[in-house]
């Protein structure tokens, strides 16, 4: 390692960047932190404490584990048709993905209420089977799911391009079968991408807010997600309940990108080790 | 290779133990019966209290347990959500209108105004939240108008509250009450209406989310319902109260969703419920909470909380919702007139 001597200009912009990122992010988290713990830390343990947001918090989880769930096998799936099969429609498929990206939450929870309330011609069908999906949490699921669509798709297309096919058509030339090189060849190189993708969907899930309120109702104990807590604790001027909420919440969403990227690093450094033994 | 095999395992398993869980019930038994409330956002301190008397009584009563779950949403979002399909046994809203609605849809069948008070189960007034100590000297409406006065209150199309804000205003001017405004005058009055709307800086979601941005700091006044500014207070917050000489008296109507309490069988505990909302001690739990009451002994207690008002007026005096939705909140009504003439900068 050489590191070059550092002018003052360099300096300066190191400087400007640190505290940039200070500003725009550390800021706010500790207004949050300080809100939260401005009587002391044990009514902000206590605020928290009561069932009603556990139970916002296990709706969360149990929403965002099982988007994140399908995500993995269909984005992952409908990832490798778009890079390895032609079909008709490809184009048009590869176009749709990307409207979640575009259209707001809230329109999203709207649409969803068209197509599953009760002046929806679905209506009477779901009715007669007493299945309920506006209003509860089957429509919130798909809210989720709809908003969070792109992001396995979008990380895990690139990483797919990228496989090393040589590697492939050597393991098959050997007699390898399909499932073996998809699990010793392929799903090693997807790993990482597969982290990744999970972590976005997984953060975007747990954060969604506008399409779980519409489609939800924000009925308390029953369709109530924690953001949606926290939203109603803050109108409830319940402040240390709302900031303290925020708060683990948010702290769990970086243990989740932290965790993310340690098992990503753990396996990018064994591939490099595996990468030398090789070359030996 | 092992390992891949268990991460799949757990994965699957996952999935099977999350979906399993399935949506929640509104099924009843015999000894807990399930009623969901949605309601309009302002009086959800006043029935967090009542709620647990409420269920007290009944358990009394009947030896059976009320669950209740309840939904707070902008009026006109939870009239909407009902008419969607949310299966709500009993709605507290802000105005008529939103009943109407729902009634509109088929899911209120009954005539949910023929009780002693009309169905309305809360009054309170439009009013003014200013800044501690009266900083710009807001007395009336016509200070509104001033152009050093950045004005805060919630959009028509989303809340209830923010239509009571716009008759309140516009009432006033049309019956002369508002300096230098001609009463009598339709004209004179709108243009009223665009000098205020005009100053109006943010225009909230409902009628809460509004005066919590007042909090925040956004805006010297916030149009707003009497009650809010007194359950504010009550939170600590030192905003004061104006009371202008002339505006529209609120009333907050509650009823039975005919269709939803037949498909859960839960008639008769919301039926319940709603008389309860009228007796003496509710009353006077939602008179503690800032709204004006309906239940004459209640209203006699609170009558030093809640002064007079020197020109009241309600929606009679417009003729009655169903023509306020046309000619002032329809897409051909006066506010649309005016708020387009706003955001095209006249």
């Amino acid at each position: 390692m050489n590191q070059e001597k550092k002018g003052l200009g360099a300096w300066v912009l190191i400087a400007v960047m640190v505290i940039y990122v200070i500003i725009l992010i550390v800021g706010p988290i500790i207004a949050l932190a300080s809100g939260a713990f401005q009587d002391g830390v044990v009514p902000a343990v206590r605020s928290i404490s009561s069932g009603v947001f556990a139970q916002s918090l296990v709706l969360t989880l149990r929403i965002s584990v099982l988007v994140v769930v399908i995500q993995l096998l269909l984005g992952t799936m409908i990832a490798w048709m778009l890079v390895r099969h032609a079909f008709v429609g490809k184009s048009l498929l590869n176009g749709l993905i990307d409207i979640p990206f575009a259209v707001s939450p809230v329109v999203v929870g709207y649409m969803l209420l068209l197509l599953f309330g009760r002046n929806s011609p679905l209506f009477p069908l779901l009715d007669r089977w007493d299945y309920r999906v506006a209003f509860d949490t089957p429509g919130m699921f798909l809210a989720t799911l709809f908003v969070c669509f792109p992001f396995m798709i979008r990380e895990m297309v690139p990483v797919i391009q990228n496989l090393d096919r040589q590697q492939e058509f050597a393991a098959a030339t050997l007699g390898a079968s399909s499932w073996t090189r998809f699990w010793r060849i392929i799903f090693p190189q997807l790993k990482s991408g597969l982290i990744y993708g999970m972590t976005l969907t997984l953060a975007r899930a747990i954060g969604e807010f506008g399409a779980v309120l519409v489609i939800g109702g924000g009925v308390q104990g029953r369709t109530e997600t924690a953001t949606l807590f926290i939203f109603r604790a803050l109108e409830e001027r319940r402040y240390i309940e709302a900031y303290s909420a925020a708060l683990l919440l948010g702290a769990f969403s970086v243990l989740i990108v932290f965790l993310a990227d340690g098992l990503k690093r753990s396996h990018e450094k064994k591939q490099m080790i595996s990468a030398e033994v090789n070359t030996l | 290779m092992k390992k891949t095999i268990k991460y799949v395992i757990i994965a699957v398993v996952l999935a099977v133990f999350v979906s399993g869980c399935g949506g929640g019930s509104t099924t009843s038994s015999e000894d807990e019966v399930r009623i969901v409330l949605g309601a309009y956002t302002t009086p959800r301190e006043a029935y967090g209290e009542i709620i647990p008397l409420f269920q007290a009584y009944w358990e009394a009563e009947t030896g059976q347990r009320v669950i209740f779950e309840e939904s707070y949403l902008g009026s006109g979002a939870q009239s909407r959500a009902v008419v969607e399909g949310f299966e709500a046994d009993v709605v507290a809203l802000s105005l008529e209108a939103d009943v109407t609605r729902i009634q509109n849809a088929g899911l209120i069948t009954h005539d949910w105004k023929a009780g002693e008070h009309g169905g309305i189960v809360t009054t309170s007034i439009v009013a003014f939240a200013v800044r501690k100590g009266n900083p710009k000297g807001v007395g009336d409406w016509h200070d509104l108008a001033r152009p050093d006065i950045e004005v805060v209150t919630p959009n028509p199309n989303m809340s209830g509250g923010a239509m009571w804000n716009i008759l309140g205003l516009y009432g006033a001017a049309v019956r002369g009450h508002v300096e230098g405004v001609a009463g009598g005058d339709p004209e004179a009055a709108a243009e009223f209406l665009r000098q205020v709307l005009t100053n109006v800086s943010v225009m909230d979601k409902s009628a809460r989310e509004s005066i919590l941005n007042y909090e925040m700091g956004i805006g010297d006044l916030a149009i707003t319902y009497e009650n809010e500014v007194l359950v504010g207070r009550n939170s600590g917050q030192e905003y004061e109260l104006v009371i202008p000489t002339s505006t529209i008296l609120i009333e907050n109507p509650v009823a039975v969703v005919d269709a939803n309490v037949d498909k859960h069988g839960t008639r008769e505990v919301a039926e319940a419920f709603v008389e309860f909302l009228f007796t003496r001690e509710a009353q006077e739990i939602y008179a503690q909470h800032g709204l004006r009451v309906v239940n004459p002994e209640a209203a006699a207690a609170s009558a030093s909380l809640y002064p007079p008002v020197e020109d009241l007026f309600t929606v009679v005096y417009f003729g009655g919702w169903d023509v306020i939705m046309v000619d002032f909140f329809g897409p051909e009504g006066i506010y649309n007139n005016v708020i387009l003439q706003v955001h095209r900068g006249e």
